[in-house]
């Protein structure tokens, strides 16, 4: 029944997946609702991007904007099979307002900041593209977000681009803590496993969390809001599995890394002591000072070296 | 900020027999619904550059004292730091809410009835020119509505509207209407018992939809097969339209549009 599905988008950087809001929806859906997907990210071949990408090819359909990829992929793989009818609106009426609040300004970070477009999103995505279309595709689209921009937002009383910006920056700000209300606590935002909203917020907000620019106004705001920075590393573990640890569970996963690099750290010293151990043994100097540090560190590692240095 | 409600408030919109398109009656009317449950009188006043008037190049706005402001959200601003609010009973999560189905019938209802009446071959000849220039003399009826028709056109590109079909578009009107339809349930208002800014933009589109006269029938069917909808629109315009004298113009005019638009 499963005809093979392939996925052509942007590929990623930075420990994500993908770069693209749009691709990284598609991408977190597939992984979400269970679709075997291929994915084929844009590298410097000769597969040039025809049009805009993602593009979902299965068998002979091929399907060009998330919304409608999306809806190919829910008829087969549905990971809003548990959303009452009220929290399927709440989830159009909340993609929306991703639409229109958020969207301006990060394609705004991405593609008109003058210094994070040319230091960052040019060669990025230049790098991805063949020669010659590389010279062209990257200014083509930052020049559509700049279109997109002043014809949705721009018309008066706003007269200049910066007064624009300083709008636009305001409207996504409010948005995101507009989305950490809405999120609160919870994991997801319909209880514990993850929706057709997630996979949007997820796309929508991953890029502006993870990708190093010079200018940041809105990444750091977004750090201020605790939960949707966990909301998007528990995905990227969950789901992606690109950060560090690969074997636990999302929610242990800080914890764990926390007692790894506590243990390495704990090796390392116990490694350092064993080598002073020598001229230790011989000078008049008590071990016991380095002892107390140890146990102080971290439980279950030092049994080893203490035994060591116990005379 | 600290003035009272004036006596003389007055809205302005596009002249409602001859001119008004269908998304600024849309507009006009959610302003003027809001206005209603705050309890703050406003006179309507039709002028044919009620447009070019307005600051933001959008109608309806309002003049207040010696204050110009147009547009639903900023009118919303406005009269909270007046002091009349509609939506300081919701909690955080439900203000996110609210602001989020706004959005939602921003993107979807407004622009779908932009589609409509401007990038609707049918529509466009028959109703929207005719429409839009009437109060000005050849050519320049012409000239301002090629112009309008050639903004809007741009901006369904760059938002990514312009490929799609009559079709599809009324197939997210009939979307948007199906989750509009499954927030407001069995109860009276969106946030149950007090109607709020949302509850006045929902009317102001699915109203006008419902009365006015296009080409075809489809859109207002759309809207037509959810009845908690129509009936929300009725209980609306009986509660708070109905009730006032200066109003019965209003309903009666809009009754007449039904026939002037064809």
């Amino acid at each position: 029944m499963a005809a093979p599905m392939e996925l052509s988008c942007w590929g990623g950087d930075w420990g994500l997946p993908s770069l693209h809001p749009e691709s990284l929806t598609v991408m977190a859906y597939a992984k979400f609702s269970g679709a075997p997907l291929t994915v084929n990210t844009i590298n410097n071949s000769w597969r040039a991007p025809k049009g805009d990408l993602p593009v979902l090819v299965s068998e002979d359909i091929v399907i060009s904007q998330p919304a409608k990829i999306l809806n190919f992929l829910r008829k087969q793989y549905n990971a809003d099979y548990d959303l009452s009818a009220k929290q399927g609106a709440d989830t159009l009426a909340y993609i929306a307002l991703l639409e229109e609040k958020l969207l301006p300004a990060l394609l705004h970070t991405f593609w008109i900041e003058a210094e994070n477009y040319c230091s960052v999103t040019k060669p990025w995505f230049a790098s991805k593209i063949a020669f010659p279309m590389s010279l062209y595709l990257p200014g083509k689209m930052s020049r559509e977000a700049l279109n997109r921009i002043l014809l949705t937002k721009g018309g008066p009383p706003l007269y200049s681009l910066t007064e624009v910006e300083a709008q636009i920056y305001r409207d996504a700000k409010e948005c995101l803590n507009l989305l950490s209300k809405r999120l609160g606590t919870s994991q997801f935002f319909f209880g514990d496993t993850p929706t057709t909203l997630d996979a949007f917020v997820f796309g929508f907000l991953a890029p502006i969390y993870k990708v190093c620019f010079p200018r940041v106004q809105l990444q750091e705001h977004l750090k201020q809001l605790p939960n949707l920075c966990r909301f998007c590393d528990d995905i990227l573990t969950c789901y992606f599995r690109l950060t560090v640890s690969s074997h636990a569970p999302a929610g242990q996963d800080t914890a764990d890394a926390n007692l790894q690099k506590l243990t390495q750290l704990v090796n390392k010293e116990s490694n350092l002591i064993e080598k002073m151990d020598d001229n230790l043994r011989k000078s008049p100097q008590h071990p016991s000072r380095k002892l107390t540090t140890l146990k102080l560190a971290a439980g279950g590692e030092e049994s080893s070296p203490m035994s060591r240095l116990s005379p | 900020a600290a003035e009272p409600w004036p006596e003389n408030a007055a809205l302005y919109q596009q002249l409602k027999e001859d001119q008004i398109l269908l998304s600024d009656n849309a507009s006009s009317l959610a302003v003027q619904a809001f206005l209603q449950m705050c309890n703050l009188p406003i006179r309507v006043i039709c002028r044919a550059n009620a447009e070019y008037m307005s600051p933001s190049g959008k109608v309806p706005f309002i003049h207040v004292g010696n204050q110009v402001v147009s547009e639903l959200g900023p009118i919303v601003q406005f009269v909270k730091a007046k002091g009349h609010s509609l939506s300081d009973g919701l909690d955080e999560v439900q203000k996110a809410e609210m602001k989020a189905y706004m959005e939602l019938v921003n993107n979807m209802l407004l622009t779908a009835e932009l589609y409509l009446q401007w990038c609707d071959d049918v529509t466009v000849e028959e109703i929207t020119h005719p429409r839009y220039g009437s109060p000005y003399p050849w050519p320049l009826n012409r000239i301002l509505s090629y112009q309008k028709q050639w903004e809007v056109r741009r901006k369904m590109k760059a938002i990514g509207w312009a490929g799609k079909t009559l079709e599809q578009v009324l197939e997210d009107v009939d979307q948007c209407c199906h989750a509009l339809s499954q927030r407001l349930g069995t109860q009276p208002y969106f946030f149950n018992k007090q109607p709020t800014e949302l509850d006045a933009l929902v009317f102001g589109h699915l109203f006008t939809i419902l009365t006015t006269q296009l080409i075809t029938d489809e859109l207002s069917e759309k809207v037509k097969n959810y009845s908690n909808l129509t009936a929300f629109c009725r209980r609306i315009e009986q509660q708070y339209f109905e009730g006032h004298e200066k109003d019965s113009s209003t309903v009666a005019a809009r009754s007449s549009k039904r026939s002037l638009l064809r």
